[in-house]
């Protein structure tokens, strides 16, 4: 675990920097100033009474505000958002859940993915990424080696064993699935299980996303099917795609899960499809990247950047090929067009 | 004290705060960029766009979603070590000998096949730490084409959308990748233009990158073959470097005739100029090693 040495030379350039050097001086993570103590956190599950607390531990208005935010950011996925919502708020609402909620988000490069499981773990813990109870996983970063896979497997297990234990709550993300040795993630098939207690420890209340490229291009078939067949995007149903990528993620061998028993034993709480993003959806991200940097929506230059981003399949040309990823250097290019508008204008 | 020797601006050393964007001193960094491009960098009108507007926009962005990753490419001697040096020099106070900027050869720090493993656990560690001491760092990897195409690969997850890593956000880091892959298809692009009558000034961006990013990813000596950054859309900005010409040859030797303080000869100049090689055979336009050799030549010619 890197921290920042602290009394270092300032470097350059340093805005958000200093504030986060005087958080880390004080000491690993604890005084990040929006973590709040892990949701609801009771004495060790050999105390709980049997009947543990009825509310739901999510109130609705937190409820309504992730739809809130899930509905101005996440753009075109009208798929993803209703799973998300009545998984979440399903979890939520049951005062004992059978076993941790599983969520596998399957889609294109660029299409919300990682965005979405941020947005996610910030309504379970503000601090979202930061907080000390949610944790991401990369494949190619933490578990690079093959050879290595015994040990991979024993650390998995003891990080999130001891990390359940302090937060019942805890939110693990595992990134690029489809790079991950199929053998480890069997690993943590106990955890994701209908087990009342492993170990003594309760996993019940846990939160496992899982994050893969996997299944992508079986969804862009799907889409474009409907495409061609003249139907709407927002016709898409779940189940006209569920079962075809459950079994398509189950059989790719570049999929971190196959013939993993995850998918054997329907672990798997909710596969969430991410179908590729249309022009349309290019330039509301492009509008919102504006938005968010301060300056005046230009139709013509969101409509330029737009443009410049690659369309497949080839003939068609409807859907991004890097979803909305690079549209933020895209927009310096055309940055001197802009702060030339905004300055003519305010 | 080197806090004060690094830091730029009124706010930096004094108290951590962060600094309103007003007192910022990247402002100021701009035209010095700009202006050090225009003067020093001769014959690549595109990079001059590229790189200043990337460069710029990078570092005005206050919540930048990822790292920048500029990719340079082209022909040898036309400039892009030179053009990473500038841009160290406009950033950091103390340039490429600053320690938040940091210089990778292929083939000097990575040069054995076998001891692959060893150096992506180094490279990742010393990133991260480095990136964990000062967010704003500069990764500079040179000779990307002789890097093991694996390697790169390693640090992928430092180039992407991700906010934090291990509680290390890279998101304000700058890593630029210099590579000779793919000139064959910008001198063919530069060709074309030139065959067909059209000026230098006419190529434009589009014309090279969509040619020039699928060339490198297909190219098994580009250090990025088949890698997840082409996959994953990681580099920024492909920013390619085009041949020289006699001209621009002429402008490096006026220029290092100057810088060693000797009176400019128009005849020497020339001379030096000619016994440059050009390439391809028939037109004789693009000049073989760039600027590279010509201070040597010099030496030659003027022998006080």
């Amino acid at each position: 675990m890197w921290l920042p040495h602290p009394g270092r030379a300032v470097c350059v350039g340093e805005r958000h920097a200093p504030l986060l050097l005087i958080i880390k001086w004080k000491g690993c993570r604890k005084a990040l100033p929006v973590s709040t103590p892990c949701p609801h956190a009771v004495s060790p599950p050999w105390f709980a009474r049997p009947d543990a607390s009825t509310h739901a531990w999510w109130s609705l208005p937190l409820l309504a505000a992730l739809k809130v935010q899930l509905d101005t950011k996440l753009f075109g996925q009208h798929l993803a958002k209703d799973v998300v919502l009545k998984a979440v708020m399903g979890f939520s609402n049951n005062p004992s859940p059978k076993k941790p909620l599983t969520l596998s988000l399957h889609g294109w490069a660029g299409t919300g993915k990682n965005f979405l499981s941020q947005i996610l773990a910030e309504h379970v813990h503000p601090a979202g990424l930061r907080s000390k109870f949610v944790h991401l996983f990369l494949a190619t970063l933490h578990f690079p080696y093959h050879d290595q896979l015994k040990r991979y497997k024993e650390q998995l297990q003891n990080w999130i064993r001891g990390n359940v234990t302090a937060c019942p709550h805890s939110v693990f993300i595992f990134d690029e699935m489809d790079k991950m040795h199929p053998g480890l993630i069997d690993a943590i098939k106990p955890f994701l299980d209908y087990y009342e207690q492993v170990d003594g420890v309760s996993y019940r209340k846990a939160i496992f996303i899982f994050l893969s490229n996997a299944g992508g291009d079986l969804i862009n078939k799907a889409a474009l099917d409907f495409w061609t067949s003249g139907k709407h995007r927002e016709e898409i149903q779940l189940k006209d795609l569920e079962p075809m990528l459950s079994v398509g993620v189950y059989n790719n061998k570049n999929s971190g899960l196959w013939h993993s028993s995850l998918v054997d034993r329907n672990l798997i709480d909710y596969f969430v499809p991410f179908l590729p993003l249309e022009h349309k959806h290019v330039k509301m991200c492009v509008r919102a990247e504006m938005m968010a940097r301060g300056y005046a929506v230009d139709e013509k230059v969101v409509q330029a950047v737009a443009d410049e981003m690659t369309f497949f399949p080839k003939e068609q040309k409807i859907y991004s090929d890097k979803g909305c990823k690079t549209v933020q250097a895209k927009l310096d290019i055309h940055e001197d067009a802009m702060t030339r508008d905004s300055k003519a204008k305010g | 004290m080197t806090a004060r020797e690094e830091a730029r601006g009124p706010a930096a050393g004094v108290s951590p705060r962060p600094a309103p964007a007003s007192q910022l001193t990247v402002w100021s960094l701009r035209p010095a960029l700009q202006e050090n491009l225009d003067r020093k960098l001769f014959g690549q009108h595109l990079v001059n766009k590229v790189v200043v507007k990337a460069v710029k926009g990078f570092l005005n962005n206050t919540n930048a979603k990822k790292p920048l990753a500029l990719s340079l490419h082209g022909w040898t001697g036309t400039g892009k070590n030179f053009v990473s040096k500038i841009v160290a020099e406009s950033i950091y106070k103390r340039g490429l000998q600053s320690k938040y900027v940091h210089q990778f050869v292929a083939t000097l720090h990575f040069p054995h096949a076998p001891s692959i493993n060893l150096y992506k656990d180094q490279l990742q560690s010393w990133i991260r730490g480095n990136v964990s001491i000062c967010p704003r760092s500069l990764f500079i990897f040179d000779e990307m084409d002789k890097m093991h195409a694996g390697l790169i690969d390693s640090i992928k997850p430092f180039l992407d959308y991700y906010e934090l890593l291990d509680g290390v956000s890279y998101r304000q880091a700058i890593f630029i990748f210099l590579s000779n892959a793919g000139a064959e298809k910008i001198t063919e692009v530069a060709l074309d233009f030139w065959r067909n009558g059209r000026t230098r000034e006419d190529i434009q961006l589009t014309d090279i990158q969509n040619a020039l990013s699928v060339s490198v990813f297909n190219n098994k000596n580009s250090g990025f073959w088949h890698s997840t950054l082409i996959d994953r859309n990681l580099i920024d900005y492909f920013v390619p470097f085009l041949p020289l010409e006699y001209k621009h040859v002429k402008m490096c030797v006026r220029v290092e005739i100057e810088s060693r303080g000797y009176v400019v000869d128009e005849d020497i100049l020339t001379r030096i100029a000619d016994e440059m090689t050009y390439f391809p055979r028939e037109e004789r336009i693009y000049s073989d090693k760039g600027c590279k050799t010509v201070d040597a030549k010099l030496d030659y010619y003027y022998d006080f």
